[in-house]
């Protein structure tokens, strides 16, 4: 079920993923598809058009695939693309790995590391950004999706 | 070591009555080769210059064949099967594995109109890329596996609305992992039948700016990258497959807004796929309808006029034919068409 999420909706997640990541402006309408999943929109397509377009016929998805809330914790979990889209505006909650770990973390592996920080962090790699991760005291735990991981580190030059 | 593709003997009766004696002896040899290893570089994502150091740095030899299309690459060394594919480069979406002709319908739907009446030869042109329209509504009626939509919103810089549009629900899936790994984000993807879909958009009234029809074909420019294509080959399913592409361009082009511009093309060479659908669309939309000349960075030849005595409106000689012996490439059909009223 396809929802656009209201201004005050939307001023919500705002608001979480400025708490945790510094984020300050979403460019575009954001839109829920199920309790978790979250999609940014930036056709200019209208509410009102979408709503008729669903009425004749089945809606796939709307937008790119951003990020999703963490249920246990309700933090927002941003997704490859959400972290390449909000790059420049993420300031906070942001931890760079090295080339080794980098490898590790493609192959969808739980990385051994101290980060200092805790909860939903974005990972990235030189001016790779690489999705978030779960940190707790000693690891960061990985979301990468199967369909994204490196099969092989070799693969890295 | 590459299969050795065996075309059906009726395959190639057809190939030798399209081409001159030279022409279908490249053909002939051309198929057996391997494709260049080409790739799009995805511009929502990385500029090309970027990628193109991050790729030679894997120790890669990158080259860019279409001058004003630096997106475009070719990665000339040899690589393992699969290699393209499981790259950290193509896993985070900075650049989309194409093959060259497949590239050609974005960039002829998205190119600016040549005048009819210029003097003007299917040949290497001046390519000038023009600067795209904002806000615009694009319907991709045909769209999975996503390369021609991400092309699209690509070019276009995610500005405007792309409606992508495919039947099966597998092919959906493949469609939506790849536009989201390519950071499309001004799209909206829906499942119909692409004849039932245009209907039930004309009922509503919601017509489009632009309609990419790459339409379902029976795949005879794929051989080389698809060699199962010459056994499945068969001149009953090119009957019913051009019987089915004329229903989707009638639809479509009911669709299409009034100034509107629409590109049909197909992945094969067979004329009753390609003319005598453009043939079809011609006569049924008469005054409505308007081909236009193509300006394309490759080289191509006219739409054919007359097919196993069929003679088609003059016009379709205005059809661009991508032969894989002209470009080392696949081979492809584009027509692009206005609407007049």
């Amino acid at each position: 079920m396809i929802h656009i999420l209201s201004n005050q909706e939307t001023k919500e997640i705002l608001s979480k993923l400025n708490e945790q990541f510094g984020i300050q402006k979403i460019l575009g309408r954001l839109i829920k598809i199920g309790k978790e999943r979250i999609f940014l929109f930036n056709g200019d397509f209208s509410d009102e058009q979408i709503k008729n377009l669903e009425k004749i016929v089945f809606i796939e998805k709307i937008g790119i695939y951003v990020g999703a809330i963490f249920l246990p914790t309700g933090e927002i979990r941003l997704s490859i693309e959400g972290t390449q889209i909000f790059k420049d505006q993420i300031t906070k909650n942001i931890f760079e790995i090295n080339e080794e770990k980098f490898g590790n973390w493609m192959q969808g592996e739980e990385l051994d590391i101290q980060t200092g920080l805790k909860g939903i962090i974005v990972i990235k790699y030189k001016n790779n950004f690489l999705g978030c991760g779960k940190a707790s005291e000693n690891k960061i735990g990985n979301f990468i999706p199967k369909s994204r991981r490196l099969r092989s580190k070799n693969i890295i030059k | 070591m590459k299969t050795k593709i065996q075309p059906k003997p009726e395959f190639m009766q057809k190939m030798k009555k399209l081409l001159d004696q030279a022409d279908f002896e490249k053909y002939e040899k051309i198929i057996q080769e391997p494709l260049l290893n080409s790739i799009r570089c995805n511009t929502l994502k990385i500029s090309p210059e970027e990628l193109k150091i991050k790729l030679e740095k894997k120790g890669w030899k990158i080259s860019q064949p279409l001058k004003n299309y630096p997106e475009v690459m070719v990665v000339e060394n040899e690589l393992q099967p699969g290699e393209l594919g499981r790259s950290m480069e193509h896993l985070l979406g900075y650049y989309y594995i194409q093959e060259l002709a497949s590239m050609l319908p974005a960039i002829a739907l998205l190119a600016p109109p040549l005048d009819i009446d210029s003097n003007y030869s299917f040949s290497l042109l001046s390519q000038k890329r023009s600067a795209p329209k904002p806000n615009e509504l694009i319907l991709d009626l045909c769209a999975s596996p996503g390369s021609k939509t991400s092309q699209i919103a690509s070019q276009i810089n995610n500005t405007g609305t792309i409606i992508a549009n495919d039947v099966k629900i597998e092919r959906i899936k493949i469609l939506a992992s790849n536009l989201e790994r390519c950071g499309v984000a001004d799209e909206i993807i829906t499942r119909e039948d692409g004849v039932a879909f245009c209907e039930k958009l004309k009922e509503q009234g919601l017509k489009f700016d632009k309609i990419l029809l790459d339409a379902p074909c029976s795949g005879e420019g794929t051989m080389r990258s698809s060699p199962k294509t010459c056994l499945m080959w068969n001149p009953n399913t090119i009957k019913s497959l051009s019987k089915l592409q004329k229903k989707l361009f009638q639809r479509a082009f009911e669709i299409l807004k009034e100034g509107g511009e629409m590109v049909y093309s197909t992945c094969t060479h067979a004329p009753e796929e390609n003319e005598e659908v453009v043939d079809f669309a011609l006569k049924e939309f008469k005054d409505k309808i308007k081909i236009e000349k193509i300006n394309l960075p490759v080289k191509c030849r006219e739409g054919v006029v007359e097919w196993e005595n069929k003679k088609y409106d003059e016009r379709v000689k205005f059809c661009a034919r991508i032969y894989p012996q002209d470009n080392n490439s696949e081979g492809f059909f584009i027509a692009k068409f206005k609407k007049l009223k």
